[in-house]
């Protein structure tokens, strides 16, 4: 039963963030020096074009009933017109969204298994550890776009082992049904297209997951070395078990616990790492349609990529509390 | 008959008078410390120290580092790298600590206000600062900034709109925990009021907290304001920036990699530098 009230106490607080942050995107744009209606029309109209333009777009009306269409407007997945591309911002997230949703996935699950590695070698004191530690601080403390740069110089340049730019470079790669091509790959029976999709994937994913692994990591080994100096791991080290099994058998579930909320919140920072690495690596995503809506000030763009990545990132913490609270009962908020 | 010992408080390890024993751990944290200061005088000094002027064309364009007079090279109308690198670490550096600042005395304003109010005051305050936290700083601070129109006052403000409530939850948490302590009812029963607990009796416990967030967070604004910069969402065009003089000549990485990359290597080298010195301050101020 309180799990059930867990559950919708979170999913509440969820809602009233993402109106939060609705209502906070409205009031920027509000607060913007820019007129939509002149980004629309241009310098030239007549006053009475004008008038009707602000009209159309209930501009004469007062404040709070603009928020209430706006709201209406998102709900029915209405983000306005891009005054750049002059589409629905909507139609324009969707195409760019899978080539991030790729990257960020891949970036994350190369942060976890980065951390874990980090975490387990350090408490296990692995021959290397240090080294391993060492490099991984000093890769937290690169800006991201430069991890990048880096990237293609080792690897494209000279090496030439991995590919510079895009998403693959294969002309007829299959569209659909997923969008993502590591996945259409394998559904088109294209292992080709996977494979080369991955070698793209794998540089500037590295370079987002660097940081975070450095944070979910130290937040993991921490806390298993808290557990590995408790009372029961004394007792199951008394019984003769060796630490292998101490470590994975008792330790493990319940160190794990804070670093997945440290997942959780580092996807934020992964977020903002995609938007730049996108720029060096020419990764058609959310990242390069911001960076082409920025110096042009379009507003409804980069407050539809706003609204789109806040939302997810709100979301997905929220799923990780639920899914702690499942898992372990003493959790709550 | 047993006497008892007076308690003595330790005194914090940045009090104890100064040695020069380069074996303690000690005098290293405190040469670690003072990089903030040395950092901040290689800022003031940037145009001391910069050969060339960093706006104009100095020589031939794209020298090699090392090549006509330019130490780091120069760019593709001949400017000198190292001049703008020193200039952008200036920015850099001093955007870095004005965001800090500002988000060290908002933060530092609300939870001492919740702290020490408690009741409804604190509950609004502390779900405010909730609802910040629930949200992607960096993906918000794009939002604000694009809206307010892309420059470097108007990224300051709104890096600092996103990274205030971090201090406020610390203080907040800090405030709270000292509340209960006796020497806060001693001195409300000796009358004090409330603003004099305030400042006098709790904010004075809940600053070393505050101290070494800060200068841990240095790095990490390095970082998220080098990020923007890189978008395009910092000072224009001329201005010498180190992320947005690397996003320009993003095109140049394969044929001459140090107008890119120089920009990028200052970012991690202030990055680095900012790293050094918090954990330098956060071992004087905390030794675990």
């Amino acid at each position: 039963m309180t799990q059930v009230r867990f559950v919708g106490q979170r999913f509440a607080a969820m809602v009233i963030i993402v109106l939060a942050l609705a209502a906070a995107v409205f009031a920027l744009q509000k607060m913007s020096p820019l007129d939509p209606v002149h980004a629309r029309l241009g310098g030239q109209a007549s006053q009475g074009a004008i008038a009707a333009e602000r009209h159309a777009l209930g501009l004469d009306r007062p404040i709070v009933t603009q928020f209430g269409h706006y709201l209406a407007g998102l709900v029915h997945g209405d983000l306005g017109d891009s005054y750049r591309t002059r589409r629905p911002v909507t139609t324009d997230l969707l195409a760019y969204v899978p080539a991030t949703a790729e990257l960020a996935a891949t970036g994350l699950i190369i942060a976890l298994v980065l951390a874990i590695a980090f975490a387990f070698a350090s408490t296990l004191r692995v021959r290397g550890a240090g080294l391993f530690r060492l490099g991984l601080m000093l890769g937290a403390s690169v800006p991201t776009f430069l991890l990048g740069v880096f990237g293609i110089l080792l690897f494209y340049q000279h090496f030439g082992w991995l590919p510079a730019s895009g998403r693959t470079s294969i002309g007829n790669a299959p569209t659909g049904p997923t969008h993502l091509l590591t996945l259409d790959g394998l559904l088109h029976g294209r292992p080709d297209v996977t494979w080369d999709a991955l070698k793209h994937l794998l540089m500037p994913a590295t370079a987002i997951a660097l940081g975070p692994a450095v944070a979910i990591g130290r937040v993991l080994r921490s806390s298993l070395e808290g557990e590995l100096s408790s009372d029961y791991v004394r007792t199951a080290r008394a019984k003769g078990r060796s630490e292998r099994q101490i470590l994975l058998g008792h330790v493990v579930r319940n160190a794990v616990g804070a670093a997945v909320s440290m997942t959780g919140l580092q996807v934020g920072l992964m977020f903002a790492g995609v938007l730049v690495v996108e720029q060096v690596f020419g990764w058609p995503g959310l990242g390069l349609y911001i960076a082409e809506s920025i110096p042009v000030a379009d507003f409804p763009a980069i407050a539809g990529v706003t609204l789109l990545l806040g939302s997810a990132y709100v979301v997905i913490n929220a799923a990780v509390d639920v899914i702690q609270a499942a898992a372990d009962p003493r959790i709550r908020v | 008959m047993a006497v008892a010992e007076p308690f003595v408080v330790p005194r914090p390890a940045w009090r104890r008078p100064l040695s020069l024993d380069l074996r303690a751990p000690r005098t290293w944290s405190i040469i670690g410390a003072s990089l903030f200061a040395v950092m901040t005088l290689i800022a003031l000094a940037a145009p001391l120290l910069s050969p060339h002027d960093p706006l104009v064309p100095v020589g031939i364009p794209l020298a090699a580092p090392g090549h006509g007079g330019f130490l780091l090279g120069s760019d593709s109308i001949g400017r000198d790298v190292l001049s703008r690198c020193l200039y952008g670490m200036r920015a850099s550096w001093f955007a870095a600590l004005v965001v800090i600042a500002g988000g060290f005395l908002i933060g530092g304003l609300v939870g001492l206000v919740a702290g020490s109010s408690g009741g409804w005051i604190d509950n609004l305050l502390m779900r405010i600062t909730d609802g910040f936290l629930a949200l992607p700083a960096p993906v918000l601070a794009i939002a604000v900034v694009a809206s307010l129109g892309p420059s470097f006052t108007h990224t300051l403000i709104a890096v600092s709109v996103v990274w205030w409530p971090f201090y406020a939850r610390i203080v907040r948490g800090e405030i709270s925990k000292l509340a209960a302590r006796p020497h806060v009812e001693a001195a409300r029963l000796a009358g004090a009021g409330r603003v004099r607990i305030a400042l006098r009796h709790l904010l004075p416990g809940a600053l070393p907290a505050a101290v070494v967030t800060a200068s841990l967070d240095v790095g990490n604004l390095v970082l998220a304001l080098a990020g923007l910069s890189f978008l395009g969402l910092g000072q224009s065009a001329p201005a010498p920036e180190l992320g947005a003089d690397s996003a320009r000549n993003l095109s140049l990485l394969l044929q001459q990699w140090w107008v890119p990359v120089v920009p990028g290597i200052a970012v991690a080298v202030l990055a680095v530098i900012a790293n050094v010195a918090g954990d330098s301050v956060r071992n004087l101020i905390d030794p675990e």
